[in-house]
């Protein structure tokens, strides 16, 4: 086959065993790639309903059939696995150069089961494959173990690790790879710890082989061409600020989260800004592996409190450590980060979880004595502090390092918890991008940014800008969103780029482009009709793996903050999420029944039966 | 009447020399309609998200003493 190494490495930890495993090419085509082939292992090979944290849990890493190909930001790998935080789906997502150092090993995916009886580490030299032992690495920060791996493997080898929030099964640990780069959500990284799996080391020299390879070449070269023209221009946003820009356009729309989501306006959105960071903080712009864009912020800090130098932050990470709690030191802001980084946190959750926090205790619903400190809305210092407590799991950041849901609920509280399944909402207050609400209540994943943003459209105008504040067109646009971005996820693409320039050359957002570059790398049949089917059945399959896991309608919900309490002011004022007028329209156009299920004839028609 | 021309993200390349903030104020005249205002300004406004008072505009909407046309280029954020 094409396009795909059609090899699985499985790595049993119980037992020290590998083995390298065909894949079907049928299999291979119907599920694409990445998330779609790590789903169908996934269902036919667990039990949905065990402890994650368990070692019948599996993990897998999985690229897809245009990561490492020279279609551009063909960087990116997916973790697959049931996920720590929310007991659903975990489908992080990560690019930089790990991802497609470890396609050109000759795997596609690599699949862990069981857990090690010591620490050990994973090394993947093209056809060699080792575990080796990693008690010497064991307890290292991200950056330390980073170091060390590729002082002791090859040091032009790519390293996906945890820190020490991952050896502590913190629910919200990510995977970093390269030091700066997170398969951040849902918890992987504390999955990776309950199986004492310290890291995963890749080299590989092999090329992809590929099916019209002139062809895949010419228009990947075309699009190139295209971002460069708009970066040339000084037209590309990303590449001047990086996604860091994006505060003062959702403040302008009231959908910054402030407070924990009581409100969407920030007085201090201008000062964390993309602006404020490039006049501050940048060193340069940072690109990913075939990346023209470059969104990713080197940064150096010079504070006597929150000096520091890495990378960041994203605007994600703005909104949760800093609007979310109240915080208009981007200084700080950018500490936060390089801590999460270091330790192996998920900024989103943490940030979020720490907004959270500070509701509560402000209300007097957590006592300052389990605190150890007081945390007001607004204090950096306190920020820091906590991020780095959590990533320790040391004091209270025990409490935080477990998300929003379990620490609100600790104190009997959940409603506090902004999340939807558990994990905590992005950067958008749905309360004024209604899609987004819709969004977060029924995603596999729990809330999430990266699994079908109609931001694109609510937001950022992309491919056209429909109204925010409505919710009659949302399901519709919802369940398309989700399908597109299933699709870019298994081909091992990065969104940012593939919504923008391979759907549309005309602002339709048709996958003109991306199922010709499938069809180019793999040969196997795609065109347009059949990519979406392709991206419909994997989002299907992943919804069945909830259901199996119990899952139902009674989970694809919101906070009460969402559904009853109207924003007080700006934009969206006077705006809740209407989500029990969306959901039945979306269940239906999505062939599941009232309760959520997929029917027998949706899943037939997608040969899921 | 008067209303705030407000800039986002890297159009605030546009700006005028003097301005400190991301926005300024305009005159126009009265029930100017959105497009008309869009026509004068340096901003390839066919790209970009175009907001009044932080809300979309319907088509033809004609602007009020006060309001705030906010513009950003139409592009993925994160």
């Amino acid at each position: 086959m094409y396009g795909w190494n059609s090899r699985i490495l499985r790595v049993n930890l119980t037992t020290g065993e590998t083995r390298v495993e065909e894949v079907d090419p049928r299999v291979a085509r119907d599920f694409i790639g990445g998330r779609g082939w790590a789903i169908r292992y996934l269902y036919d090979e667990m039990d949905p309903r065990v402890d994650p944290l368990a070692p019948e849990n599996k993990l897998v890493f999985a690229t897809g059939p245009l990561t490492a190909t020279p279609v551009p930001t063909g960087n990116r790998y997916m973790v697959v696995t049931k996920s720590p935080l929310t007991g659903a789906l975990s489908c992080s997502n990560s690019g930089g150069f790990f991802p497609t150092e470890m396609k050109r090993t000759g795997f596609d995916l690599f699949i862990f089961e069981g857990k090690a009886e010591r620490p050990v580490y994973l090394w993947v030299n093209d056809d060699r494959v080792e575990i080796r032992p990693a008690d010497h690495i064991w307890g290292r920060t991200v950056f330390e173990t980073e170091d060390m791996l590729r002082a002791e493997t090859d040091p032009r080898a790519r390293v996906a690790c945890i820190g020490p929030a991952g050896e502590r099964r913190a629910p919200i640990a990510a995977i970093i790879n390269e030091k700066h780069r997170a398969a951040a959500r849902s918890g992987v990284g504390a999955v990776m710890g309950s199986k004492n799996l310290k890291a995963v080391v890749v080299r590989g020299t092999r090329r992809i082989p590929l099916a019209h390879p002139d062809e895949l070449k010419a228009l990947s070269d075309q699009v190139v061409e295209e971002v460069k023209q708009a970066v040339a221009a000084g037209k590309s946003t990303l590449r001047i600020y990086g996604t860091a820009y994006v505060p003062p356009v959702t403040n302008e729309l009231g959908i910054l989260p402030t407070y924990n989501f009581r409100t969407g306006v920030f007085a201090g959105a201008e000062a964390i800004s993309g602006r404020a960071l490039s006049q501050k903080y940048l060193i340069r712009a940072k690109a990913c592996y075939g990346c023209p864009i470059a969104c990713g912020r080197l940064t150096r800090v010079e504070d006597p409190i929150f000096g520091g130098e890495g990378e960041g932050p994203e605007y994600e990470t703005i909104g949760a450590l800093g609007s979310a709690c109240g915080v208009d030191n981007l200084a700080a802001i950018t500490k936060a980060n390089y801590i999460c980084n270091e330790l192996g946190l998920d900024t989103i959750s943490a940030g979020m979880t720490i907004a959270c926090a500070m509701e509560m205790y402000e209300l007097g619903l957590i006592p300052e004595s389990d605190i150890g400190r007081p945390l007001r809305f607004g204090d950096a210092e306190a920020v820091v502090e906590m991020v780095r407590l959590a990533g320790l799991r040391e004091g209270f950041g025990d409490l935080i390092a477990q998300g929003s849901y379990r620490l609100a609920s600790h104190y009997g509280h959940p409603e506090f918890s902004m999340s939807a399944k558990k994990q905590e909402f992005p950067a958008y207050d749905p309360r004024g991008a209604k899609g987004m609400g819709l969004l977060y209540a029924t995603s596999n994943i729990g809330a999430s940014h990266m699994a079908g943003d109609t931001a694109y459209m609510e937001v950022f105008g992309v491919p056209k800008k429909v109204d925010p504040l409505s919710w009659e067109d949302k399901p519709r646009l919802v369940k398309y969103f989700e399908d597109i971005f299933t699709i870019v996820d298994a081909a091992g693409l990065c969104v940012f780029l593939s919504i923008r320039y391979l759907f549309e050359p005309t602002y339709n957002v048709e996958p003109v482009r991306i199922s010709r570059l499938m069809e180019y790398a793999t040969g196997a049949g795609y065109d347009e009709e059949t990519l979406l089917k392709a991206g419909e059945r994997v989002y299907n399959l992943e919804r069945m793996f909830l259901v199996r896991a119990g899952f139902s309608r009674a989970d694809d919900t919101l906070p009460p903050r969402m559904l009853y309490e109207p924003m007080p002011e700006g934009p969206a004022k006077g705006h809740v999420v209407e989500l029990d007028r969306m959901l039945p329209e979306y269940y239906r156009l999505r062939g599941w029944d009232e309760n959520g299920v997929p029917t027998a004839e949706k899943l037939a028609e997608l040969g899921l039966l | 009447m008067k209303i705030r021309i407000k800039l986002l993200a890297h159009y605030q390349q546009y700006l005028p020399p003097d301005c400190s903030s991301s926005s300024y104020e305009v005159e126009v005249p009265p029930d100017v309609r959105v497009e008309e205002v869009l026509a004068g300004l340096p901003v390839p406004s066919e790209e970009s998200v175009v907001l009044v008072n932080g809300r979309t505009p319907q088509p033809g909407q004609t602007l009020r003493e006060g309001d705030v046309l906010c513009l950003f280029p139409a592009i993925g954020g994160g």
